[in-house]
């Protein structure tokens, strides 16, 4: 099966849905850097907790937000959780990779077929990934805290 | 008499935001009736608490929200489902509509955007 890298126009799909989550759901801007391509000599950009969306159907790979445990306490004070455990930071760091994710439907359609989110701690080694190509990083700034999506898609020709 | 509220999604935070919204006093009075994690547990629910309205989160574990939908609208014809859910193509809007759902809500969303969505499941 032919497969074929992202392209600048599927790169903008994914710094949207970043910008539409911190405004809707925060009200406050996020500043969405430009995307580069995570080579070999890039740091790794697993941080304290990260939110895993497993991609099939047209499309192989995944899509990972990585954020510090500042960013998400304040995020879900800012959408008005009054709990900030651990837990809850996995629950949203999941659920904002889930929201990034499915708003990349409206550009490539349902054949992005996406999973439930996994979410998982810095402790716990990335997975053995499942695109062939190289992945794309998308760095943020919210408030004062740095965090990224790294979108590592194979999608079918 | 209370309006009967279900809310399906399998994000606690989610779940919270939109209980919280219940509060708003554009909103008619309310009985949370339930949350649930997955499909699995909002077909449970709905059978024994028997919602006026729910809302629906599409990509779950265990059984995902269309499945759900399709069973809530053989057994609990008389519920109106809202989707809540990331999945933001129009053919995945339209497939849970056909399946039985009233509306559909896009994350993210605004609070005021879930409340005049609600105002409009309940209308």
């Amino acid at each position: 099966m032919n497969f074929r890298a992202l392209n600048h126009e599927d790169i903008e799909v994914f710094s949207e849905a970043i910008s539409a989550f911190f405004l809707n759901m925060t009200h406050e801007s996020a500043v969405v850097r430009t995307a580069y391509l995570l080579d070999g000599s890039s740091a790794p950009l697993w941080s304290d907790f990260n939110g895993v969306i497993d991609v099939s159907g047209g499309f192989r790979g995944s899509i990972t937000f990585s954020a510090p445990h500042g960013m998400l306490s304040q995020v879900l004070q800012a959408i008005g959780e009054r709990e900030h455990s651990v837990d809850r930071c996995l629950d949203v760091v999941g659920e904002i990779a889930n929201m990034m994710s499915g708003r990349a439907r409206r550009h490539f359609g349902e054949e992005l077929a996406i999973s439930p989110p996994s979410a998982r701690l810095r402790t716990l080694p990335p997975s053995v990934p499942r695109a062939t190509g190289v992945p794309f990083a998308i760095p943020l700034r919210w408030r004062a805290h740095e965090a990224n999506l790294v979108v590592h898609l194979d999608i079918r020709r | 008499m209370k309006a009967r509220l279900l809310i399906v999604d399998d994000s606690m935070v989610i779940r919270n935001l939109i209980a919280r919204q219940m509060l708003d006093e554009r909103l008619p009075p309310i009985d949370l009736v339930g949350l649930a994690g997955d499909g699995e547990q909002a077909l449970a629910i709905a059978l024994s608490r028997k919602p006026d309205f729910i809302t629906m989160d599409l990509t779950m574990p265990n059984m995902d929200g269309e499945a759900c939908i399709e069973r809530l609208a053989e057994v609990l014809p008389g519920a109106r489902i809202m989707v809540v859910s990331a999945l933001s193509d129009k053919a995945t809007a339209l497939r849970a509509v056909s399946k039985g759902a009233h509306g559909f809500l896009h994350k993210p969303f605004s609070e005021e955007q879930l409340v005049v969505a609600l105002l409009e499941l309940m209308s």
